[in-house]
């Protein structure tokens, strides 16, 4: 669990991690549109040499990054295999017995892997460069415009900064509580089904306990600074856009031009 | 040695960015049957280092031997129960680990785990009960509804109760009241003295551990700053100005009571030991 990559905030200092979280929220959205309007191998080359270069500023280590692709490869040759059975257009590539396999198949999986190996790259780009916290201040921000409609934006905001801040609680938790039970003989990992579920009891049971005193904790300290809902208040930290960030949404917002006029011109 | 450390060090989350180095080069080797401290600053690699002892840390780098197990970095390990058998840890907030319907079911949790019968685990359960001082009344009782501090002793009851030969303990007495911490170190002394187990205890309060230590280790920064005798450390001065700790205030006691011009012996480790010796040298 410790080697949880994708979403994990890396903390160190960078042109991107500077950004402000709304420009990087804006910024990643553009992108992945531009991602998605494409079918053209020149057009994902300069995507990849972009997303490449923003994922060097960034500072987190290439290596990093392709650790994150790991829990996807299975994905990837399961595309693999539905497209190639099911697609049959395009020139024979080559045949296996009574099979053929088309080009257009493994042109199709080859442009969805690449896809969504540059849509791990800019996801990883945001969560490794900005705080749980600063996201959901971003969030809030760009749902703003919601309240007229009576949108609660400001409790989405709340639950989801709650829920983020405390992942890592648990995960520290639940490896404290992991760490005793194995000192007490539990074997997490072998075993038959009945031990094993045993283990997982061993675990779940006083994860659960835990979980709900937090709960009632942080709702009595809320309630002690007498935390109401929704109510005006003021930041210690005040997002501000500099220029950095707008030469940055200009650059995305850029790409995503190009990328739709490569449907059109090429 | 039972328990030795062999140029062992420790990195967390290596090779990513933010890779620690939580422990750096210890050579170390703890004595049986004796208590052992281990102290030093939150963050100096203490709870790293016991985590070591039963194997849920693999070294990075160097190894660790104890008793007649072997732990490599990347090693498979046939021994691994045996050895957790051995090898009883108990955690900082231990309270949090119960789950069973009952306390005695939880305490015997353990022992049948390492291969108890029934039989055997219950006997033993309810031995370490009584030796940690909990009610009997309440061996039914569910262990979420008990109190922290009894808690903690069901908790310390399910170690003891799969009579491992080495305990470990990790700030066993934090957040008790004085007198339950008292209870509690009283309970290792015999733990130590009657049965013959080799006790370490993780703490941050250098009171205890000149009262009760026979060796304590210090940490700092990941490394190995001392290790020795618990009386040489606390009554050298230029080692506790060295180390940045403060003199024990039973050390400074006996240390103003010697200026007066009464004889302390140097073992006097206890408020009671130097009341015994300083109520032979006055006059009624």
């Amino acid at each position: 669990m410790k080697n949880m990559v994708f979403g994990k905030y890396i903390p160190v200092d960078s042109f991107m991690h500077r950004l402000d979280p709304r420009a990087k929220l804006i910024g990643v959205f553009l992108l992945m549109i531009a991602l998605f309007v494409p079918d053209n191998w020149w057009v994902f080359l300069g995507l990849g040499i972009l997303i490449f270069i923003g994922l060097l500023m960034a500072k987190i280590g290439v290596k990093m990054v392709l650790q994150s692709f790991k829990p996807m490869i299975m994905m990837m040759i399961f595309l693999l295999v539905i497209n190639v059975l099911s697609v049959r257009t395009g020139d024979p590539l080559f045949v296996i017995g009574s099979f053929t396999i088309y080009s257009d198949a493994v042109f199709n999986t080859l442009f969805v892997v690449v896809r969504l190996m540059l849509m791990i790259c800019i996801t990883t780009l945001l969560t490794a460069t900005t705080k749980p916290l600063d996201l959901t201040l971003g969030i809030e921000w760009i749902l703003k415009p919601l309240n007229r409609f009576h949108f609660p934006s400001h409790e989405i905001a709340m639950m989801v900064s709650i829920a983020l801040r405390f992942i890592p609680t648990i995960i520290e938790e639940t490896m404290r509580i992991m760490n005793a039970q194995k000192s007490r003989g539990v074997d997490f990992e072998n075993g038959k089904i009945g031990e094993k579920i045993k283990a997982i009891l061993s675990l779940i049971v006083p994860l659960f306990s835990v979980a709900f005193e937090r709960a009632y904790e942080l709702a009595d300290a809320m309630e002690a600074r007498a935390y109401v809902p929704g109510a005006p208040r003021t930041r210690y930290h005040i997002l501000k856009f500099k220029m950095s960030d707008f030469i940055f949404g200009l650059v995305c917002l850029i790409a995503l031009g190009l990328s739709i006029a490569s449907r059109f011109y090429l | 040695m039972p328990i030795s450390f062999k140029s062992l060090s420790y990195i967390y989350s290596k090779g990513m960015p933010y890779e620690f180095r939580a422990l750096d080069n210890i050579d170390l080797d703890i004595r049986e049957g004796v208590i052992t401290a281990i102290i030093g600053e939150t963050g100096s690699g203490k709870s790293t280092l016991v985590e070591h002892l039963n194997a849920l840390l693999i070294p990075s780098d160097g190894y660790l031997t104890v008793n007649e197990f072997n732990i490599v970095p990347s090693g498979k390990m046939p021994f691994l129960k045996l050895l957790r058998k051995d090898v009883g840890l108990v955690f900082q907030f231990s309270e949090y680990q119960l789950f069973e319907e009952t306390v005695l079911k939880d305490v015997m949790f353990g022992p049948l785990n390492f291969g108890m019968n029934q039989e055997e685990a219950l006997r033993r359960s309810v031995e370490a009960l009584t030796l940690v001082g909990f009610p009997k009344e309440k061996f039914e009782a569910s262990p979420l509804e008990l109190s922290g501090g009894q808690k903690r002793r069901v908790a310390i009851a399910g170690i003891i109760a799969c009579d491992p030969k080495i305990i470990v303990l990790d700030e066993p007495t934090a957040g008790l009241d004085p007198k339950g911490a008292k209870d509690m170190v009283s309970l290792f002394v015999q733990l130590n003295k009657k049965l013959n187990k080799t006790i370490i205890i993780v703490s941050h309060d250098n009171e205890m551990v000149y009262n009760y230590c026979d060796d304590t280790v210090l940490m700092s920064h990941g490394k190995l700053a001392y290790h020795g005798s618990t009386l040489d450390l606390f009554n050298d001065r230029e080692k506790l100005e060295e180390f940045n700790l403060l003199e024990p205030d039973i050390v400074s006691f006996k240390n103003s009571l010697i200026e007066k011009g009464f004889r302390i012996s140097a073992g006097a480790r206890t408020i009671e030991m130097i009341a015994e010796e300083v109520g032979k040298q006055v006059k009624h």
